[in-house]
């Protein structure tokens, strides 16, 4: 029927206009160099203040939680840049957490920023906390 | 149907400019540069700059008008950051003439833009890692180490135990004397040091450090001299230095002078006395010999003419015959292998050794005094001379004369000098001899009266002889 045609073909525009669009998550591919110094000179030593505050609140918000149940941030090969996009991404969901202490919930947070800050990514479908 | 399609065509095409004109790239605006609203080339001259984890976990920005703006409009500086298409702003703060602001992040891109009251703004980008500006060094402790005569100076940096800048600055040491001018020096560590030998004694110096980013990730600027330090160096160096300088100088000299007296020493005692000693001569038999004659005295007379000694009163020699030496002695020389045999006196060992002489060099002569053996007369050479040498005479000396002097030529042999006569049974003459006797006796021989049994033997003969 050429009428149901004519009816139907418009929306294929908003379809493609409606349709989600793949955010570009990071724009720092292939920048291993840049990366790196600023992870050096940087992100290095926040990194291990929080190791260090982790170290001292050692289990402390896993005591009453099954093993089963700990996520595990893994590092696929030739997608580094995701991965740690993926972990700064979850670790800034700590910041909410109340339970957890305040100096690690704010040092987790800036490491996150920093993270997503030297390989310019954005966490999709979350809010970056500041 | 119709109905239907016009307004879902028109929706989609609006959709479709919507999406092109609000993608994900973001609002843009004419300039490009992201911000929003109308914009003004940065043309506001303002100096800032960063100072890294002043106060864990915050930085700062500090920011200076180099030219004010007008007295009579009100702005404001604000350091912002764009981000999800939003420029989110931090106002800085005034504080007298410069504004400050405070933040933890400096991994991102910034902004500094200024806020006129016409709600014109005027940014300009920063790049909080390239104007990093340290804070001032402190604690500089000065120290001489007198082995060394090194000035060791040490300073702390606020920066040392701290995030970013810990290990990534340079410093800079200046120091003078007082009122004079300014020497710098340049270290990436904490201390520097300065040579004892390079600055004046007894003086007055002071010293100040300031630092300033390495340049390998985080540059700037110089961060504010420090406080200047004054110390004074050692009053001993110099004294030091000059007496041991006056040593070794002394030393050097005395060193050459006695060298020089070395060598002149040698030079001058080579011959004689070190050459001989470290390569001796041969010993030379002649030489020997005329080194063991005693050198006849000046007024000694020494002659085998008779007739020069017609002064001399001759004395008698008492018992010694030698008649029969005289005529052994008045024969021409026989052939030296006629062996002799060996006399023996009491007491003493007589050597008598021919000699192969002719009439013309007659000039061996011998006297002697003792007793004979019996069979002394009959052995005794006819022909021959002989060399009498002394033995153990116990009651005899010996002269030997010089050999170097020349013999007196005999005529014939008939020059004999005196010699006492022999008896047969050895024991000597109580008889004097005449002079002409005792002048045939032996050629170019004296006598000699006393006791002491002399023999005369001319160096020149016994050389012949042997």
């Amino acid at each position: 029927n050429p009428d149901f045609f004519r009816s139907t073909l418009p929306v294929l525009p908003l379809l493609l206009v409606l349709s989600p669009v793949n955010s570009s998550s990071c724009t720092m591919e292939n920048k291993t160099t840049e990366i790196r110094v600023k992870y050096e000179n940087i992100l290095i030593h926040d990194i291990n203040e929080l190791v260090n505050i982790s170290a001292q609140n050692r289990d402390r918000c896993c005591k009453n939680k099954k093993h089963e149940n700990i996520k595990v941030f893994f590092c696929n090969d030739t997608q580094e840049i995701e991965s740690l996009q993926r972990m700064a991404c979850n670790m800034l969901r700590f910041f909410h957490k109340e339970r957890v202490s305040k100096a690690f919930r704010w040092k987790a947070a800036f490491v996150s920023c920093g993270t997503l800050q030297i390989l310019k990514c954005k966490c999709e479908g979350h809010r970056k906390e500041k | 149907v119709l109905r239907m399609t016009q307004p879902s065509t028109v929706l989609s095409i609006f959709a479709m400019f919507l999406h092109t004109t609000f993608g994900e790239s973001g609002c843009t605006s004419a300039d490009g540069d992201g911000t929003l609203g109308d914009d003004e080339p940065d043309n506001f001259d303002i100096d800032c700059f960063s100072q890294l984890d002043i106060k864990d976990p915050f930085s700062s920005l500090t920011c200076n008008f180099t030219e004010l703006p007008p007295h009579n409009t009100n702005y404001t500086l604000s350091l912002c950051t764009k981000e999800d298409n939003k420029y989110t702003c931090d106002n800085m703060k005034k504080q007298e003439d410069a504004y400050f602001l405070q933040f933890t992040d400096i991994l991102s891109n910034r902004d500094l833009c200024m806020f006129s009251e016409t709600k014109r703004r005027v940014c300009r980008s920063l790049v909080l890692t390239q104007i990093v500006k340290p804070e001032v060094p402190f604690a500089i402790n000065i120290t001489y180490q007198r082995e060394a005569n090194e000035y060791l100076i040490r300073y702390r940096t606020p920066h040392s135990g701290k995030k970013y800048l810990e290990g990534k600055l340079m410093h800079q040491v200046a120091y003078r004397q007082k009122e004079g001018t300014w020497k710098i020096i340049e270290s990436p560590h904490h201390h520097v040091r300065l040579l004892g030998q390079n600055l004046e004694n007894n003086a007055s110096y002071e010293v100040k450090v300031r630092s300033q980013p390495n340049g390998e990730f985080f540059k700037g600027t110089w961060s504010e001299w420090s406080t200047s330090k004054s110390f004074r160096t050692a009053r001993e160096q110099h004294s030091r230095e000059s007496y041991s300088s006056v040593v070794t100088i002394t030393l050097s000299i005395l060193g050459f002078m006695l060298c020089i007296v070395m060598i002149a020493l040698i030079i001058i005692f080579w011959e004689n006395r070190i050459k001989p000693a470290v390569w001796p001569n041969l010993p030379d038999h002649k030489k020997t010999l005329e080194k063991l004659c005693k050198k006849p005295k000046n007024n000694f007379d020494i002659s085998f003419n008779p007739e020069s000694f017609g002064y001399v009163h001759i004395h008698k020699v008492d018992g010694i015959r030698a008649k029969a030496e005289l005529e052994n002695f008045l024969q021409p020389s026989i052939a030296p292998e006629t062996s002799l045999p060996e006399k023996f006196w009491k007491g003493s060992e007589l050597k008598m050794i021919p000699a192969m002489t002719d009439k013309s060099n007659l000039n061996l002569s011998v006297t002697y005094g003792g007793i004979w053996p019996a069979e002394a007369p009959h052995r005794l050479p006819g022909t021959s001379q002989f060399a009498v040498t002394e033995g153990n005479c116990s009651s005899s000396t010996y002269e030997v004369c010089h050999g170097n002097r020349v013999p007196p030529q005999n005529s014939g042999g008939s020059n004999v000098s005196s010699a006492p006569p022999l008896d047969p049974s050895g024991q000597p003459s109580p008889e004097l001899p005449n002079d002409d006797t005792v002048s045939q006796m032996l050629p170019n021989s004296e006598m000699r009266s006393s006791n002491n049994e002399e023999a005369y033997v001319t160096m020149s003969s016994f050389y012949r002889i042997q």
